[in-house]
């Protein structure tokens, strides 16, 4: 379990001190997938710098499986980070270093035997998809396989925890899509508990249970991902859930917030609404998704200036299953 | 041509003289890595921002190869006979050449390394230090190999820079091309023995060069990529 209590960091700036992190606490159980989400500048990565000691924090502890790491000495520390993999926005390879020889850094770090090594990079390269680009260096494979190879590494020494700083901001969408998979499968499969540092509500979305909202060094809310979708506490979480809707005064009157959590089966719901309360409605805002026959998402729907109507709206989406909120 | 230069040919004196350039610039090299390298890495790493800052010992090693490197060599081997004295028992002749090129040469080696090293992505440190990489593992196993290009690259413009003090350092009576080109040549109002030193010096600069990048490249890991598409 990785706990932080009353972490504070603070850097020194031009006109005294940026306070980067503010009384953080937060607990992070063994086996989740754990997003941290908030804005740049929100302070999340230095948030997860602490979680290895890279930035030491003003005060507070951080305490991995009950042992507080601020205490730890440099040797000690250095161990326990080979419990911590990380992997980065900017992969961070070794550019000198084929693939093979990437994964293989953390285990000359700590003076594996040769046959061991070479056992344990076949079985990470395997498990990463990249077995045929064991010769090839950083520079001739492409970003999603580099962040790949980054995972092998990070894994090689058999860490619990693995950090992901950012770890698909500088890649595509599909990409973005096969590397979440890959760190679902190796949460799944060799129980590593993920921490996600991230700015986009979709990562969170696709592979996290649990997750805290950060802002302005700050942590505004936390708890699992499902219950954040539904009711959003916070002015943050309701920006990155709905972007560009908070800020926007441009439709005034009364809001209704449809929340699809996949009880709902995909049929074409507003417009079987719009018939049978014979309203217009005007959608706001929508990101839903069908997976599986079910959707998935958001939508914001204006009410009409009428209360029967309201009342009939409302009753046709209990009479559907619709989760819905009032407001936004 | 002039009689001494064809007397120079025949008896192999340029010959001699131009192995004698070569040898001390590149014996005098390696000897100003063997020191130069070493404080190039402990200015990198005791840099504010480096690995272990500690400002008081950068800012002494700092201003210690500030101040020889701001000394124009000539002056800096009248300043240093003694020391030539004390480490090779005499302050003229080539083993004194030596000695004061190794001088002039380390704090420039040092600043080559530093800036080598400063090329290294700082992303790629920080990884290595979520490994739990001590220090020195840092700076053996990423640091020297990740600049490894680079740092060829600066031993290459050493060289060069190194050949060139070499031609003054007859002033103190040591051998080389510089010697012909200024007692045989200038003194003696022979300009072709000029010339000719001139293109021995060009020569050795130019395999030096060529040879010293072609190394860099072959090792750089990093433009493979480009260099294949030049050759498609």
């Amino acid at each position: 379990m990785i706990e932080f209590r009353h972490l504070r960091k603070e850097y020194p700036a031009a006109n005294g001190t940026l306070v980067a992190l503010d009384d953080i606490n937060l607990s992070i159980e063994n086996g989740v997938i754990y997003g941290i989400i908030g804005l740049s500048g929100a302070g999340k990565s230095t948030l997860v710098r602490c979680i290895n000691l890279l930035e030491r924090p003003t005060a507070g502890e951080i305490v991995i499986d009950g042992e507080d790491l601020v205490k730890a000495s440099g040797k000690r520390l250095r161990e326990i980070r080979r419990n911590i993999g990380m992997i980065f926005q900017g992969f961070n390879l070794l550019e000198q270093r084929t693939v093979e020889a990437n994964v293989r850094f953390p285990l000359e770090l700590v003076k594996t035997p040769k046959e061991q090594a070479n056992r344990r990079i076949d079985e990470l390269l395997r498990l990463v998809g990249l077995q045929d680009k064991a010769k090839a260096y950083p520079s001739q494979i492409s970003g999603g396989q580099k962040q790949r190879v980054a995972i092998a590494r990070a894994l090689a020494t058999g860490p619990k925890y693995l950090l992901c700083d950012e770890a698909t901001s500088a890649l595509d969408p599909n990409t973005t899509n096969s590397i979440l998979e890959l760190l679902k499968d190796i949460n799944r499969k060799l129980g590593v508990t993920i921490v996600i540092i991230t700015h986009e509500m979709k990562v969170v979305e696709s592979i996290c249970s649990y997750v805290a909202v950060i802002d302005k060094s700050k942590i505004v809310e936390h708890g699992k991902v499902a219950e954040l979708f539904s009711c959003p506490k916070s002015e943050i979480a309701k920006e990155l859930i709905l972007p560009g809707l908070i800020r926007s005064e441009s439709t005034p009157g009364n809001k209704l917030r449809l929340i699809f959590d996949g009880s709902v089966t995909d049929k074409p719901l507003i417009s079987a609404l719009s018939r049978e309360c014979g309203v217009e409605v005007n959608i706001l805002f929508a990101d839903t998704k069908t997976i599986d026959g079910k959707i998935f998402g958001h939508m914001v729907i204006a009410m009409p200036n009428d209360d029967r109507a309201v009342a009939e709206i409302k009753s046709f989406l209990d009479k559907n299953g619709v989760t819905y909120k009032e407001g936004i | 041509m002039s009689e001494l230069l064809k007397q120079l040919f025949q008896s192999g004196e340029i010959y001699k003289h131009a192995w004698i350039t070569i040898w001390t610039t590149l014996l005098s090299t390696f000897i100003a890595y063997l020191i130069g390298l070493p404080i190039g890495v402990l200015l990198n790493v005791t840099d504010k921002e480096g690995l272990r800052p500690c400002v008081p010992l950068n800012r002494a090693l700092g201003l210690i190869v500030n101040i020889l490197r701001s000394m124009p060599f000539v002056i800096l081997m009248v300043a240093f006979l003694p020391v030539a004295k004390f480490f090779v028992g005499s302050s003229t002749g080539n083993a004194a050449m030596l000695v004061m090129l190794i001088i002039a040469a380390a704090p420039y080696v040092a600043r080559l390394v530093e800036s080598s090293l400063k090329e290294v992505d700082r992303g790629v440190i920080e990884a290595a230090r979520s490994m739990g990489a001590s220090d020195l593992q840092i700076i053996f196993k990423v640091f020297l190999p990740e600049a490894k290009p680079s740092l060829i690259v600066g031993a290459v413009i050493s060289t060069v820079t190194i050949l060139g003090y070499s031609a003054m350092a007859s002033t103190i009576g040591g051998d080389g091309l510089g010697k012909v080109a200024i007692i045989y040549g200038h003194q003696r109002f022979n300009e072709d023995i000029i010339w000719v030193c001139v293109a021995f010096t060009v020569v050795i600069v130019q395999i030096i060069q060529e040879v010293g990048i072609f190394i860099a490249h072959k090792t750089d890991k990093r433009i493979r990529k480009i260099k294949k598409r030049r050759v498609l």
